[in-house]
């Protein structure tokens, strides 16, 4: 098992595909990862799981990867009802996680805003580039880089955890690329192909953050240093040179119209 | 039986507390306190000691009941001691509290009271004068149990 520890996610389940579904049980959801390159050992430690749940976890994933070994699983107990998870933010974590909610509720539209998709007309152009404006400037310029340039480089930036979150805001920039790609020649599936790849790739993405990176980051932070990030992200804020409520009116403009 | 009176007066003793003794601790404890006055009433919230810190403003019990106060919790911060029950003149704090937020530019507060209802009026305190002041900061409120435990911690 011990070489296992030490080895990318995505491998192990590549390889031993009921790893997956056990992970899965756990509320851990690593399969639909787009990188997978995060250790075993350090996933079981970031979810912060009670000991014996970790232990059973543990033992059944040893079980997977080799049915000979000797494993005592320890005996289930009875499940308690799920509670919803209620985490307590440090305010800068908090301000990140408000922001995700406008970035959500863009995400809810795309798959309404692909269906009326239309790129012959000026107004159909128009939305679509007025969408990835919300994108390069709300979600990336004004929360990504909150992340990348601040927050981030409080912590060890070759982590896997880290890799994992840099890769998929890469990957959230290729696919608008490749929108305003699409929409010069008003290649009208491929714009509808990336919009919901994006949206399938940015729910996953918050909910990582939401649920796992942010708690755990807070775990990991002092008081100093949650006291500086509140600082330098109310000054990234004032340096950003434009004003949030231009997207929040864009999307409030764009409910009313697409659920009227 | 049911208890009657005022939970912060109520007489309690605490027997057999050398079993519950983690016995970590060896040899003499350092004090962390950095700054001289820290009642809330001698305090200048400008003292230099002020700028840029993290502050801890204590109920002034805790560290009485707080075994491992020193380490755990005022260990490069700076601090003030008010008691939200007792004390006179508390409209003075509130003053006070926002200097530090405004003029002294602290970094954090933390609130640290008992479990004790009266001890609240401290957070509430904390609350209002964060509220009205200009800057915005981190504020975070640790409640302690009358046996040292810590009950509750959190970013308020």
């Amino acid at each position: 098992m011990k070489p296992y520890l030490t080895k990318g996610i995505k491998e192990i389940i590549d390889q031993f595909p009921e790893v997956e579904k056990i992970l899965n049980e756990y509320d851990i959801g690593c399969g639909p990862c787009n990188v997978g390159l995060c250790q075993l050992k350090d996933i079981v430690e970031i979810h912060r799981l009670p000991v014996d749940q970790e232990q059973e976890l543990m033992a059944r994933i040893t079980k997977a990867i080799d049915p000979e070994a000797e494993v005592k699983i320890p005996e289930a107990k009875e499940a308690p009802p799920p509670e919803p998870k209620a985490f307590n933010y440090s305010p800068p974590m908090r301000k990140l996680v408000d922001e995700h909610v406008l970035i959500k509720r863009w995400i809810a539209l795309i798959p309404e805003v692909v269906k009326d998709l239309e790129v012959e007309s000026q107004a159909g152009r128009q939305l679509v580039l007025d969408g990835v404006d919300m994108i390069r400037s709300y979600a990336d310029k004004f929360h990504h880089a909150k992340e990348e340039d601040i927050l981030f480089k409080y912590f060890d930036e070759n982590s896997d955890i880290l890799k994992v979150m840099h890769e998929d805001h890469k990957q959230a920039r290729g696919h608008v690329q490749a929108i305003l790609e699409a929409l010069e020649i008003k290649d009208k599936n491929a714009i509808a192909e990336h919009l919901m790849a994006y949206a399938g790739l940015l729910t996953e993405h918050i909910r990582k953050e939401d649920e796992i990176l942010y708690p755990w980051m807070d775990s990991s932070l002092s008081t100093r240093q949650v006291g500086e990030l509140f600082s330098k992200f109310n000054e990234a804020d004032l340096q950003m040179g434009f004003s949030p409520k231009k997207y929040e009116a864009f999307i409030d403009s764009l409910e009313k119209k697409l659920n009227a | 039986m049911q208890i009657q009176g005022c939970p912060g007066s109520r007489m309690m003793s605490f027997e057999n507390k050398d079993a519950k003794d983690s016995g970590r601790v060896v040899g003499k404890i350092q004090s962390q306190l950095k700054q001289w006055p820290i009642q809330m009433h001698l305090i200048s919230p400008t003292a230099p000691y002020y700028q840029n810190a993290d502050v801890l403003l204590t109920a002034d019990c805790v560290a009485y009941a707080l075994g491992d106060f020193h380490r755990d919790y005022l260990k490069d911060k700076s601090i003030a001691i008010a008691c939200p029950k007792l004390d006179q003149g508390q409209e003075m704090y509130l003053e006070k509290i926002k200097a530090w937020i405004d003029d002294a530019m602290i970094n954090t507060l933390t609130i640290l009271i008992m479990q004790v209802p009266c001890c609240m009026g401290l957070l509430n305190l904390a609350q209002q004068a964060a509220q009205t002041a200009e800057r915005k900061i981190p504020l975070k409120f640790v409640v302690v149990g009358v046996q040292g435990d810590i009950l509750q911690e959190e970013w308020v």
